[in-house]
């Protein structure tokens, strides 16, 4: 029988679905109306009347605008469905897509350029969706609070002698970034991803001389 | 083909009638209507080749419309529109008769063309 906090999440993923459909009929709306303008545009002679050239340009940004706005409705999508099925089976290598999708905003702030590895085929394991991005984001956040501004962080899901691992690697631009080691293992965040991998049956560590956080999950998680 | 009788149905009123209006700028004969209800009335009396269909309408939902399309006209060619997230709903729908189904917000030569592949689909 779910916990009371899992119907809390539940709750939460439900509502915040139900609105992401509500945004993309607004953007669906909002396309339809600024292609009868491109239709209604196109009819026209070159030189029906002036400032045309403008507003053909408007018009793209405006359909350029409606596909970023769906690409993130349908991103924050996905991610309220993650409490649907808990545990439920997940691609390690799409979850951390997912996550550099959803956390792209706050490596923004700080110049962080945040972005995944090459793939080597699917990683299939059964876990908490929830709590594995929760984890990923977690160690994303504790780079960004440990670099001043600038820099790489690279997630890289992949198979360390038949451990499933999403290792998550930090290249600093900022000179006093350089000993991170020390920083990461005494941060608040680091405890509280242990916490996190705890729960997953998994384990959190570093790699001081890569630097890179190393995730390992357990292939399929029984509780 | 441009000549093609649509007709469209979704419950968003403002996104339905300029979809309508797009498509008979570019020939085809569109109508739209916004529930289940009134597509059905209209099938009886003026039935189009195509339906346009919304999955997820108030009321009477879009599958169950489809369903009872396909019982009493199945030779009429039912695209369906689905929200993101909603492959589960389309790939129903197909099995359940539906030509086909496009993601909300269309591209509309993307639903010109799969219209096109349904009449040729015609036996």
């Amino acid at each position: 029988m779910p916990c009371h906090k899992d119907k809390e999440v539940a709750f939460f993923g439900k509502i915040t679905a139900g609105i992401t459909h509500e945004i993309n009929n607004v953007l669906a709306i909002i396309k339809e109306a600024t292609g009868l303008l491109e239709d209604i545009l196109s009819l026209t002679g070159e030189d029906a009347f002036s400032h045309k050239n403008k507003f053909e340009i408007t018009l793209n940004r405006i359909l350029g605008q409606i596909q970023r706005g769906v690409a993130i409705t349908n991103n924050l999508n996905r991610f309220a469905h993650s409490p649907d099925h808990s545990p439920s089976t997940i691609d390690l290598n799409e979850v951390a897509e997912q996550v550099v999708l959803l956390a792209s905003r706050f490596a923004r702030l700080k110049n962080v350029d945040l972005e995944t590895g090459p793939k080597d085929g699917p990683l299939i394991i059964k876990t908490h969706p929830v709590s594995l991005q929760m984890a990923l984001f977690i160690t994303i956040e504790l780079f960004l609070d440990l670099t001043k501004s600038g820099g790489r962080i690279i997630l890289s899901p992949r198979k360390i002698q038949n451990k499933y691992v999403v290792g998550i690697h930090f290249e600093s631009k900022t000179p006093g970034d350089t000993d991170l080691f020390q920083a990461i293992i005494s941060s608040d965040r680091w405890e509280s991803l242990q916490e996190i991998m705890a729960y997953l049956g998994g384990t959190a560590q570093v790699d001081k001389f890569a630097p890179e956080i190393l995730l390992y999950f357990t292939e399929a998680i029984n509780k | 083909m441009r000549n093609l009788k649509i007709l469209l149905v979704d419950d968003e009123v403002e996104f339905v009638t300029t979809l309508a209006e797009r498509l008979e700028l570019r020939g085809f004969r569109a109508q739209a209507v916004t529930d289940g209800e009134s597509a059905l009335h209209i099938i009886e009396s003026d039935p189009p080749q195509v339906i346009i269909l919304d999955v997820m309408m108030p009321g009477m939902g879009g599958l169950e419309v489809l369903k009872r399309i396909k019982t009493q006209h199945p030779q009429i060619h039912v695209i369906l529109l689905t929200g993101h997230g909603s492959t589960k709903e389309g790939i129903e729908g197909m099995q359940r008769g539906a030509f086909d189904y496009l993601m909300k917000p269309i591209n509309i030569e993307e639903l010109i063309k799969k219209m096109q592949d349904a009449i040729k689909s015609q036996p």
